[in-house]
């Protein structure tokens, strides 16, 4: 490290980068949990084809999207996330036979119990996206990034310690 | 304390006492008088000296079922007496295999509801009370060389005003004549209250609520349906809450604390009423209950043990909450 950068910023440089960082257009950061055998291959179709989809979406692989414990959303939502995405197959597809349906009926849970502890209904979405869906898959994500966009920063749920909301 | 509640003590102490010193049963999980007038706690009986100290009265509304699952890791046998809400959440145990049903006698005492002190308080008026007396569903409580009576419905526990089993399921023995049927009351109109809100008005009233969660865990301690042998909130790897009291970490404890019981929560009201801050949790309680009858179909959790809870099934034609297109 130089010592130029060790040197305290002088207030001018200060106040430039603040309005830098106001003009700098806030992005979402979504997190996609996507089940390792339709989703995550559809996203993979998605890009072997040349689909567009926002950059805005981190994929998260999971081996089944019935390995979603509750607790990785909100881990999600404490540590920045704006919106949590969780994609899976299409009921009756699992290769694990029952994994989505019974995922369907915890989630539909959770869902309601988090907009019940106030969060929006958008930033939480759960989709079904078969490994040959890649259009499905872009669409799904612009899609998301468009609502989570609308909605602006996610403050709720989110751990004061770990990042501070722009 | 009441005529009739010595009664129905004595009563209850013969034959308990008949199973503990036939050695039928090794040990009596039953309730004996704390320090004050006013509270219960739970009491451990191994002989006739302990069951001298046997109590049965307005005050036992601790639940004795929750130490069945510690108890009986040092005792062959342990008879159990039961309220209503207890014996579900017996039923709630030995679903989960966490108590091996024939290793209980389960005693079931048919409840008229419990008190509150806090309300009595409020009764009293001012004045510090030091007795109540009880008669045809109405409290007489004593203080300050002055008697008011009050309607038993008006110091109920928030826990039992809502109750519809007062009477236990599934005991091997009711000690007591089993009180009326209760009416239908409504237990969801706080939960549709908030959902009425929006968004932002039920995260800020959240907030305020879990902003004074000490977390101390005595929701969980108390909770029949909390029987994990390691809870997340103590996992080391992956650490899911650290120490300190932070929003965001009170509510990861409660939201979870409160889906852990989907499908599985009886409704007793015990975290309620353990919660020192007096968080209004069995709402968190209530919601999944009511948004799982809504669509999965109906179940009372602890009624019957050979029903399936609902999120340990599912049929292919099941509904969602978010969009399936």
């Amino acid at each position: 490290m130089s010592l130029a950068q060790n040197r305290p910023k002088t207030e001018a440089a200060t106040a430039g980068m603040e309005a830098a960082a106001q003009d700098r257009a806030w992005e979402p950061l979504i997190v996609a949990f996507c089940c390792n055998w339709c989703s995550y291959a559809g996203g993979d179709l998605a890009g072997t084809s040349r689909m567009q989809y926002p950059s805005n979406i981190k994929v998260i692989r999971v081996p089944c999207s019935s390995r979603m414990n509750p607790l990785f959303i909100l881990r999600a939502f404490q540590r920045g996330a704006d919106g949590v995405l969780v994609a899976g197959c299409h009921p009756g597809d699992c290769h694990y036979s029952t994994g989505n349906y019974l995922v369907r009926r915890r989630l539909s849970a959770f869902k309601r119990l988090i907009e019940f502890a106030g969060l929006e209904p958008e930033r939480f979405e759960v989709r079904w996206i078969s490994s040959s869906e890649g259009d499905k898959f872009s669409e799904v994500m612009r899609e998301m990034t468009a609502a989570i966009k609308a909605l602006g920063p996610n403050g709720k749920l989110r751990d004061g310690r770990w990042r501070k909301i722009t | 304390m009441a005529e009739n509640n010595v009664d129905y003590s004595a009563k209850i102490r013969g034959v308990v006492a008949q199973d503990l010193l036939s050695g039928r049963i090794d040990l009596l999980l039953g309730w004996e008088k704390g320090h004050y007038w006013w509270q219960s706690r739970p009491l451990f009986a191994r002989d006739q000296a302990d069951l001298e100290r046997l109590a049965w009265d307005s005050f036992c509304a601790v639940n004795l079922s929750r130490y069945l699952v510690d108890e009986l890791k040092e005792n062959k046998k342990v008879g159990v007496l039961l309220k209503g809400c207890d014996a579900r959440a017996l039923n709630r145990l030995v679903q989960d295999n966490m108590v091996p049903r024939e290793r209980v006698i389960a005693y079931g005492l048919p409840c008229p509801g419990m008190l509150n002190y806090a309300a009595l308080l409020e009764a009293a008026a001012g004045r510090k009370p030091d007795g109540i007396a009880e008669e045809n569903g109405q409290v007489t409580v004593r203080g300050g060389g002055v008697e008011l009576t009050v309607p038993r419905d008006r110091v109920l526990l928030d826990k039992c005003r809502h109750c519809l089993y007062p009477n236990p399921v599934h005991c091997d023995q009711l000690l007591l004549t089993p009180v009326g049927e209760r009416q239908a009351p409504e237990r969801f109109s706080a939960v549709q209250e908030r959902e009425s809100l929006s968004s932002d008005a039920r995260f800020a009233y959240w907030e305020k609520q879990l902003e004074r969660c000490l977390r101390c865990y005595a929701c969980r301690q108390a909770c029949p349906y909390c029987s994990c042998r390691e809870c997340f909130v103590e996992q080391e790897q992956p650490r899911w809450l650290s120490k300190a009291s932070q929003p965001s970490e009170n509510f990861m404890f409660h939201l979870i604390r409160a889906y852990h019981g989907a499908g599985r929560c009886i409704d007793c009201g015990e975290c309620q009423r353990a919660c020192p801050v007096g968080i209004p949790l069995q709402e968190l309680n209530r919601k999944l209950i009511k948004d799982i009858n809504e669509l999965y179909g109906h179940y009372e959790a602890g009624l019957d043990p050979g029903q399936e809870p609902p999120l340990l099934t599912y049929r292919p034609d099941d509904p969602a909450a978010f969009s399936e297109k």
